[in-house]
């Protein structure tokens, strides 16, 4: 356990040392990975590269908004693949893979499309939107297969019950699949938190760009400026590590009570 | 890389429906407008000066989007082809060919002599890779060849003289072989079309069959054989950077480090070496295998066909390409101006800066030449890229990776 988690931990232990190196400096030979002096001031000279906390801020409302709405909607749409009867439930999970199926790269016009024609193309909130259809049916097909452990008999006797289709999902098939909510969550707030091809080509303005882009575009900085692309990089991941710290706590108890 | 060139292609195919205002709405010259330009960061900082520069000059809002390598092109033909273009976008030479064909660029000629520009005060040889079906498309805004960058202090070290302008092939092997002891290779080469193009000339071959329409490659014919087995005999010498060590380390890090004498590349390198302290650089003219010959480098604004601005777009363009506009990017330090008056100024020239030799990049312009300006060229020339990459790198037979450009580049250029 303790050797796997070094090999996982390395990367951002090197992220966080070449952050502190000084730059302009030659590239070294070989790993010259301890910082002498540490250079603390490359922190303040991400923000001459790029407005970072008008990007934080944007990625942020992004996460706040899109990660709720996903997992509201996938929940739903698992329900309904659950409780549809026979044929139409062999279709609708066929839709769902045969959606995953389709290259990104595919739906990169057809969204812009969409969304300049209802003139929603170029605000921080846009990629959001994505949101709105799922984000992914590999989410959706996570809650079918969550809700298939539940017998039909109690959603069968839920419905008898009087429950409306929203109250079953609200007050039983949703409680009862609280990891994979859980599960859903994370992997989209991770989504969100990092994804840049989706802002790149839907969103025009850069103060409306997320974080991310913000990152990527710096990727490409001179080999001697590494140490401040590196600061970013520690900027953008921190907030991700945070929050997984403070939700770790609720993500494994929810995942061991099931 | 391969898989990038094939998702643009398939996009800039979907862009045939592009919507086309009517020519006569051009809008107000100082309507606002959006730039996309591909820049890396520190790039970046040189474009926003010039956006202000315009803007303090009392042209229109200009939004600017610097996007950087990879990114550029995805995010313009995505934009082209949900009709959401910027109104002006900067693109290489080597780049542009398939964007004119879908109609996503609105020709840039006519409109600049509405602005007062005379393209005869700039280099001839951008202005005519920027042609294409006989119209001027977009307007080039540098002019950079292909030079040796040296390092003069493992000059001094191997006691081997500085290189002469007019050195031949030989002269360059000598040097590079002399220059090869311990931990230092003589030269780093690679293997992308845009850096064997001037020895595929310099000894009489040729890329293709035709510069205006080509239907084949030519790599294979004995000019252009000779020049590409000259580059593996060299490679066999020992005196450049092993697969490994390319595999470690990019050819200018290897430079900056004092691990390589000698590499080929354009003005684009200079910021970055400027920045190592202690190192002394210089450039030199390509070395000669028969007659002179360098390749073009440059880069263009050009106007998108969708745009509603036209008359700003021309106005910002004519700007940065002007006098004060190219004073601007010239003293970045990575462009060589396509402005004749700036290029021979001391914003570029600048003796005090290395390299001292700023010179050669424009001692080479009479001899540069430019790779064919053709819709497919971009998969063309990763094609050529990748095969000649596993002469190089992997002992491969020169003649089996030739045959191999041919089978798969040839149905390329055949296609439109």
């Amino acid at each position: 356990m303790i050797a796997l988690s070094v090999v996982f931990l390395a990367p951002l232990v090197v992220m966080v040392l070449g952050s502190l190196q000084r730059p302009l400096q030659p590239p070294p030979n070989g790993l010259d990975l301890w910082p002498d002096p540490a250079e603390w001031s490359n922190y303040s000279t991400v923000a001459l590269f790029m407005p970072l906390a008008r990007l934080l801020l944007n990625s942020l409302l992004l996460v706040v908004v899109a990660v709720p709405v996903t997992v509201v909607v996938t929940s739903m749409a698992g329900l309904a693949i659950v409780t549809a009867r026979g044929r139409l439930r062999r279709w609708l999970i066929g839709i769902s893979v045969l959606m995953l199926l389709v290259p990104t790269a595919a739906l990169w016009v057809p969204r812009v499309v969409l969304l300049r024609g209802v003139g929603l193309a170029d605000t921080p909130l846009t990629v959001a939107l994505l949101a709105l259809a799922g984000t992914t049916p590999f989410y959706v097909l996570l809650f079918a297969l969550a809700y298939s452990r539940i017998p039909t008999s109690l959603l069968e006797a839920a419905t008898l019950e009087g429950l409306s289709p929203y109250a079953v999902w609200r007050r039983v098939a949703l409680p009862l699949a609280r990891p994979a909510a859980v599960a859903v969550a994370a992997l989209s707030g991770l989504y969100y938190w990092s994804t840049f091809m989706d802002p790149l080509t839907l969103v025009s303005s850069p103060s409306n760009w997320p974080v991310a882009l913000g990152l990527r575009g710096l990727s490409e900085m001179e080999a001697a400026l590494y140490p401040i692309y590196l600061a970013a990089a520690v900027l953008v991941t921190a907030p991700a590590l945070l929050a997984f710290g403070i939700a770790q706590r609720s993500f494994f108890s929810s995942v061991e009570r099931s | 890389m391969r898989s990038a060139v094939l998702a643009i292609s398939v996009l800039l195919t979907l862009t045939a429906c592009a919507d086309e205002p009517d020519s006569d709405s051009s809008g107000s010259a100082t309507a606002p407008i959006t730039v996309q330009i591909r820049a890396e960061p520190e790039e970046a900082a040189v474009y926003r000066s010039l956006v202000t520069a315009y803007e303090e000059a009392g042209g229109g809002e200009v939004e600017l989007v610097t996007v950087g390598r990879e990114d550029h092109l995805t995010r313009l033909s995505t934009a082209f082809a949900s009709g959401d273009a910027p109104d002006v976008f900067g693109i290489n030479y080597r780049e542009y060919a398939p964007f004119v064909q879908r109609g996503a660029v609105h020709p840039i000629g006519p409109l600049l002599a509405q602005e007062g520009l005379d393209t005869a005060d700039y280099y001839e040889e951008p202005l005519r890779a920027f042609t294409y079906d006989d119209a001027l498309q977009c307007m080039p805004q540098n002019i950079s060849s292909l030079v040796v960058y040296w390092n003069r202090g493992l000059f001094e070290q191997a006691g081997v003289p500085a290189p002469k302008a007019g050195w031949t092939w030989d002269d360059f092997v000598a040097t590079a072989t002399a220059l090869t002891t311990g931990g230092v290779k003589g030269v780093g080469i690679d293997s992308s079309i845009t850096r064997m193009a001037p020895f595929v000339w310099s000894s009489g071959g040729t890329i293709v069959d035709s510069d205006e329409a080509p239907t084949r490659t030519t790599l294979h014919e004995p000019g252009a054989r000779a020049a590409l087995e000259a580059v593996v005999d060299l490679i066999g010498t020992g005196a450049t950077p092993s697969k490994e060590q390319l595999a470690a380390q990019g050819l200018p890090e290897q430079f900056m480090t004092g691990k390589l004498a000698m590499f080929l590349s354009s003005r684009v390198e200079v910021p970055a070496l400027r920045e190592q302290r202690g190192l002394d650089f210089d450039v030199a003219a390509l070395p000669v295998m028969g007659k002179p010959a360098s390749v073009l480098h440059s880069d263009a604004y050009c106007v998108a066909s969708s745009s509603e601005n036209r008359a700003a777009a021309a106005k910002f363009v004519a700007y940065a390409v002007g006098q004060q506009g190219q004073t601007v990017t010239a003293l970045g330090g990575r462009t060589v101006p396509s402005l004749r008056s700036v290029a021979t100024s001391p914003a570029f020239l600048t003796p005090a800066r290395a390299p001292a030799s700023s010179q050669v990049f424009l001692d080479a312009i009479p001899y540069l030449r430019h790779t064919p300006v053709t819709p497919s060229w971009p998969e063309v020339e990763d094609v050529i890229g990748t095969q000649l990459q596993r002469a190089f790198e992997d002992g491969v037979p020169l003649d089996e990776v030739l045959a191999e450009i041919q089978k798969q580049a040839d149905p390329l250029l055949q296609r439109q």
